[in-house]
C-alpha cells in the first residue's frame, strides 16, 4: 500500500508539474528566453533525468544478479556514450540547429528524400526503447500490488500517451531535472541504508567465493507466480506444497505456481531455465565468467552503448535548451558526472540481491531485484518504506523516458509520416496539433503489445538492441556528416539501411534460435553492434566516394563548426520561426 | 593543433570574417583548419579514453589472477569497474571541453582581427 501511494505520488507530481510547467512556459517565454535562463547544471540534470530509464533503474541490477559483474559494463557504456557525444557531436549539432534527427539528415545532406528513411529508423529505435520501459512497468506493478503483468504495461502506456497527447510533460527542463533527483534519491538511499544495516555485503562466499546461492538459515519459502521450469545445480530435498521432493544434482523439474515451495536451510537454490547457476568466483568476473560475458560480447555491448547514445531519438532535442555550442559542451561534461553519481548504486542491489533474495533465481524475475530486495532483506516498516522508495523511483524512470520517447515518436509520425501518406502539402498548426495527439495515442499501441509478448526477455537486453540499432544507423550519419564533407545522401541512406538491416536481422535471428546463444555466433546475434557498426561506416564511406552526385558542404560546415558570436550563422530567431521547429521544441 | 606555416594562406586584403561570410576559398581554408584542429583534438581524447577504458575488458580477461586480489573483501576487478573510471570520464571530458573552447576562441580572435 505504501508503495502504491509512493508510485501515485510520483505520477501525480510529475503530471502536475508538467501541466503547470507547460502553462508557465507557454505564457511567459518561448524556447530561446527559457534556454538563456537555464544553467548548465539544470540542463545536465534534465538530460540525465530523461536518459535514466528502466534499463538503468531496474535492468542493470537485474542483469548483474542474473549474469554477474559483467552487467556493470552496461552502466559504464551508458555513461561513455555521453563522452562520445561530447567529443564528436554535442557542439556541432547544437550549432547546426536541427531539432530532430530527420531534420538533420535532410538539412545536412540537402535531401528531402532522406526524411522517410530517418523517420522509419527513429520509429524503430523508439519502439525498441519503449518496449523495455513498459516491460519494467508491468513487472513493477506486479511486484508492488500483485496485479497481473499486463496491468502495469497498460496503465503506464495509457498514462504516458494520454499525458503526452494533452500536452503535459513536453520535455520541460525543470520537470526532467526533478525526475533525475527523484531517481538518484530513490536508488541511493535504500542502497546505503541496507549496506549500513548489514555492515557491508553479506554472503561473500556466494558473491566472490566458491559457493552457489543457498537458502538462508531460516530456510526459504517461495511461491512462484506460475509454473516454472527450473534446474537444480546440486542435489536437494525440498517440500512442494507440503509434499517432500528429492532431486538429484543437475536435474530439471517443473515446479507448480501458487503453492508454497520450501527449501531447507543451506539448500542450493535452483535456477529458472535460461539462467546459469554460477559460483561466486564466476559470478564476480567482469569478463569471461560465462559465455554471456565473453570478451566479444562485452566489446560489442560497449560499442553499441558508446556510439548508440548519440543516435537515440529523444536525446538530440534536449541539447537545444543550451544557448550555444560552448554551453552544449559544458552541459555534457556535467551529464558525465551526474550519471556517474547514479550508476554507483545499481551494482549494490545486484550484489545484495544475490545474497538476500536468491528466490529471484527460481522465479526468473531478476529484473525486479531493486523493487523486492529492501522488503525481503529487512522485513518490517523500514524495509517496506525503502521498497516504496525504489518503486517510486522506478516509476519516475518509466514516466520520464517513455514520455520523452513518445514525444519524439509522435512528432515524427505527425510531421513526417502522416502528410506523406496522404500526399498533401504542409498543413496548418491546428491540424498538426491534432495529428500529434492522435499519433501520441497510437504510437504506444505496438510497443505495448510487444511488451506483453516480450515478458521473458531481460530489460537490459531489450535496451541493448535499441542502442545497437542507433549505433549502426544514426551514429555513422552524425559522425561522417559532421566531420567529413564527402558524405552524400545516397551514401548515408545506404549505410543506414544496411546497419539497420544487419542489426535487426541479427536480433530476430537470435530470438528465433534461442539455443544458439551459447556460442560466439550467438553472442554476436544477441548484440550485433560489433559487426553492424563497422559495416554501416564502410558502406556509407564507400557509396559516398562512388556517388557521382557530390554536395558542396561549405555552408553546412560553416553552420556546424563556426563558433557563435561572429555574425556568420543563421540568426537564432530565424531558426525559431521555422514551423517544424516550433512544433518539437523543448521548454 | 594548429597548421604549419606552409599551408597558411597569404595575408588577406579582406578580413577573414568577410571571406567566411562570402564563403570564398580563403574562408573555407580558415574553417577547414578549425575543423581539422577540432577533429584532431577529439581523436586525441578518444585515443586517451580508448587506451584505458577500451583495453580494460581485454586486460581483465587476460589476467584472471586479478580475481584473487581482494580489497576490503571485494575483488579488485569490481573496484576497478566501479570507482576509478568515472573520474577518468569526467577528466577527459573536462579537459577536452576546455581545449575545444580554446580552439573556438582562437578562431574567433583570428576572424575578428
Amino acid at each position: 500500500m505504501i508503495s502504491l501511494a509512493a508510485i501515485s505520488a510520483v505520477t501525480v507530481g510529475t503530471l502536475g508539474l508538467g501541466a503547470w510547467g507547460v502553462r508557465f512556459v507557454r505564457t511567459t517565454s518561448d524556447l530561446l528566453v527559457a534556454s538563456r535562463s537555464v544553467t548548465a547544471w539544470w540542463n545536465a540534470a534534465a538530460i540525465s533525468g530523461e536518459y535514466l530509464s528502466a534499463a538503468s533503474f531496474l535492468g542493470i541490477a537485474g542483469l548483474e544478479l542474473q549474469l554477474g559483474a559483467s552487467a556493470l559494463w552496461q552502466s559504464l557504456g551508458f555513461t561513455a556514450g555521453y563522452l562520445a557525444l561530447l567529443l564528436f557531436v554535442a557542439a556541432p549539432l547544437r550549432r547546426f540547429g536541427s531539432y530532430t534527427i530527420p531534420d538533420f539528415a535532410e538539412a545536412r545532406l540537402r535531401s528531402p528524400r532522406l526524411r522517410p528513411l530517418a523517420s522509419a529508423i527513429v520509429m524503430l529505435i523508439g519502439g525498441f526503447y519503449l518496449l523495455p520501459q513498459l516491460k519494467g512497468a508491468g513487472l513493477a506493478l506486479q511486484v508492488v500490488t500483485g496485479s497481473p503483468y499486463w496491468v502495469g504495461v497498460v496503465v503506464v502506456a495509457a498514462i504516458v500517451s494520454v499525458n503526452v497527447a494533452i500536452g503535459g510533460m513536453r520535455g520541460i527542463t525543470y520537470v526532467q531535472a526533478f525526475q533525475f533527483w527523484v531517481k538518484v534519491f530513490a536508488i541511493s538511499v535504500p542502497a546505503c541504508v541496507l549496506l549500513i544495516h548489514f555492515g557491508g555485503l553479506p554472503g561473500r562466499a556466494a558473491l566472490f567465493g566458491q559457493q552457489l546461492p543457498r537458502a538462508p538459515a531460516r530456510g526459504l519459502t517461495v511461491k512462484l507466480p506460475g509454473s516454472q521450469a527450473v534446474q537444480f545445480p546440486a542435489a536437494a530435498r525440498i517440500t512442494v506444497n507440503g509434499r517432500p521432493l528429492a532431486v538429484a544434482a543437475g536435474a530439471h523439474r517443473t515446479l507448480p505456481g501458487g503453492v508454497p515451495i520450501h527449501l531447507p536451510a543451506g539448500t542450493v537454490v535452483p535456477v529458472a531455465d535460461g539462467t546459469i547457476a554460477q559460483t561466486g568466483a564466476h559470478w564476480s568476473r567482469p569478463v569471461g565468467g560465462t559465455h554471456e560475458s565473453s570478451p566479444l560480447l562485452v566489446y560489442s555491448l560497449l560499442v553499441a552503448t558508446f556510439l548508440g547514445t548519440m543516435g537515440l531519438p529523444h536525446i538530440l532535442v534536449r541539447f537545444y535548451t543550451n544557448p550555444d555550442g560552448h554551453a552544449a559542451r559544458r552541459t555534457t561534461v556535467r551529464v558525465l558526472s551526474l550519471l556517474g553519481l547514479f550508476y554507483a548504486f545499481p551494482a549494490v542491489y545486484g550484489a545484495l540481491g544475490r545474497a538476500l533474495t536468491p528466490q529471484l533465481y527460481m522465479t526468473g524475475q531478476t529484473d525486479t531485484v531493486v523493487l523486492t530486495l529492501p522488503k525481503a532483506a529487512w522485513p518490517g516498516t523500514i524495509g517496506t518504506l525503502l521498497s516504496a522508495l525504489t518503486a517510486a523511483g522506478a516509476f519516475a524512470a518509466f514516466l520520464s523516458t517513455s514520455s520523452g520517447l513518445l514525444v519524439s515518436l509522435a512528432g515524427t509520425i505527425s510531421y513526417d509520416v502522416w502528410p506523406r501518406l496522404r500526399r498533401e502539402p504542409p498543413s496548418g498548426v491546428s491540424v498538426r496539433r491534432w495529428r500529434f495527439r492522435i499519433a501520441a495515442l497510437g504510437a504506444m499501441v505496438i510497443p505495448a503489445l510487444l511488451a506483453l509478448l516480450a515478458r521473458s526477455i531481460d530489460i537490459s537486453i531489450l535496451v541493448g538492441w535499441a542502442f545497437a540499432i542507433a549505433a549502426s544507423t544514426f551514429c555513422p550519419m552524425f559522425l561522417l556528416g559532421v566531420w567529413w564533407t564527402g558524405l552524400t545522401a545516397r551514401g548515408a541512406a545506404a549505410g543506414m539501411l544496411l546497419g539497420a538491416s544487419i542489426a535487426t536481422a541479427a536480433i530476430f535471428t537470435g530470438l528465433a534460435l534461442a539455443d544458439a546463444q551459447t556460442s560466439t555466433v550467438g553472442a554476436l546475434l544477441a548484440q550485433p553492434a560489433l559487426i553492424s557498426v563497422p559495416a554501416a561506416f564502410a558502406v556509407m564511406i564507400g557509396v559516398s566516394l562512388w556517388d557521382p552526385v557530390k554536395i558542396d558542404a561549405g555552408a553546412e560546415m560553416l553552420a556546424l563548426h563556426a563558433p557563435e558570436g561572429l555574425g556568420l550563422r543563421l540568426a537564432e530567431d530565424e531558426l525559431a520561426a521555422r514551423p517544424e521547429i516550433a512544433s518539437s521544441k523543448p521548454g | 593543433m594548429s597548421g604549419t606555416d606552409g599551408d597558411r594562406p597569404p595575408p588577406p586584403l579582406r578580413s577573414p570574417r568577410q571571406e567566411l561570410a562570402d564563403s570564398t576559398a580563403h574562408g573555407e581554408v580558415y574553417l577547414r583548419r578549425l575543423r581539422h584542429a577540432q577533429l584532431q583534438l577529439s581523436l586525441l581524447a578518444l585515443v586517451a579514453f580508448g587506451a584505458v577504458f577500451g583495453v580494460l575488458p581485454l586486460a581483465l580477461y587476460l589476467l584472471p589472477r586479478l580475481d584473487h586480489v581482494h580489497l576490503l573483501g571485494v575483488p579488485l576487478a569490481i573496484w576497478i569497474m566501479l570507482v576509478p573510471l568515472w573520474p577518468l570520464f569526467i577528466a577527459i571530458g573536462w579537459l577536452y571541453a576546455r581545449r575545444a573552447d580554446a580552439l573556438d576562441a582562437a578562431f574567433r580572435d583570428l576572424v575578428q582581427k
